[in-house]
């Protein structure tokens, strides 16, 4: 059956795979996509101590809400900030963004 | 739900989740890769659902169906090759991103296994809506507001660095914020 190790392992395998994706991928839309993932083994983390640990604990119900709008607003900043590296550099590659030149 | 369907829907979904991830960054399809990453995400919120909690599985399904069909369009937009049709390696760092990652995991996850937890069974008692109602509006008010301003932020520094020419606009000759200004 699922205790709370389970949960706590298969969060981090999702922090990992995550991870992999921020590390390896040269594009900056695939590495925002490796931050979701990161950031969604976190919200398994919380959900996991509440249901296991904290049942009765709302606060740790509204700190996955946070995180959740922590994804959106990750999400939107780094879409901008692409757009406007592509108009600059006519590239999305990180490798190719070696400037702060604006 | 009981233990044992808690188990029936945790079990595959926690594995099909980690192999959609994972296949994220393996596909060279940048439209299969955003449409893995929402599989993924929308498992977790099918995770949150067998864990007791229906408020943020619910949420979770459908705040991140809206932001990967956006990112959808955007990895469509940005992509050399969106198609993954011309076989480019958008990759770098192959192994040793993979090494970190494995060694990672495998700490993480012996971590949660070698420490003793609290607590063994899942409990029915998970904060309800109500319960997260309360408290939204009552002892962390002040952080979902704060929350509420931040998205607000978000949106509009994102217009503004997302326009053409970023927030002092196009630079016309002679206003003093051209290049060929400050060079004469």
């Amino acid at each position: 059956m699922i205790s709370l190790p389970v949960v706590l392992v298969v969060a981090g395998l999702m922090f990992a795979i995550g991870l992999y994706g921020v590390l390896g991928q040269t594009n900056a839309i695939m590495v925002i996509m490796g931050v979701e993932l990161m950031l969604g083994a976190a919200m398994l983390n919380v959900v996991g101590f509440v249901a296991y640990a904290h049942p009765d604990a709302a606060s740790g119900a509204f700190l996955v809400l946070i995180t959740m709008t922590l994804m959106a607003v990750e999400a939107a900043v780094g879409f901008a900030l692409v757009v406007a590296a592509f108009r600059h550099s006519r590239t999305a590659e990180i490798d190719d963004l070696t400037e702060l030149e604006g | 739900m009981s233990a044992l369907g808690t188990a029936l829907v945790f079990w595959p979904a926690a594995i099909l989740m980690l192999v959609w991830g994972l296949y994220v960054f393996r596909t060279a399809s940048m439209a299969r890769a955003g449409l893995l990453l929402l599989g993924a995400l929308g498992l977790e919120g099918l995770l949150f659902l067998a864990l007791a909690s229906q408020f943020l599985g619910v949420l979770m399904i459908l705040m991140m169906s809206g932001e990967m069909i956006i990112m959808v369009f955007f990895m469509v937009m940005f992509m050399s090759d969106p198609g993954g049709l011309m076989g480019m390696d958008m990759t770098h760092d192959k192994r040793r991103s993979a090494a970190l990652a494995a060694a990672i995991g495998i700490g993480l996850a012996v971590l949660a296994v070698a420490t003793d937890w609290p607590g063994a069974v899942v409990s029915p008692d998970a904060p309800d809506v109500q319960a997260i109602g309360y408290e939204v509006m009552g002892r962390s008010m002040f952080s979902f507001l704060f929350a509420g301003v931040t998205i607000l932020f978000a949106m509009v520094g994102g217009v503004l660095l997302a326009k053409e020419g970023g927030r002092l606009g196009l630079a016309e000759p002679g206003d003093g914020t051209s290049r060929r200004d400050e060079r004469t």
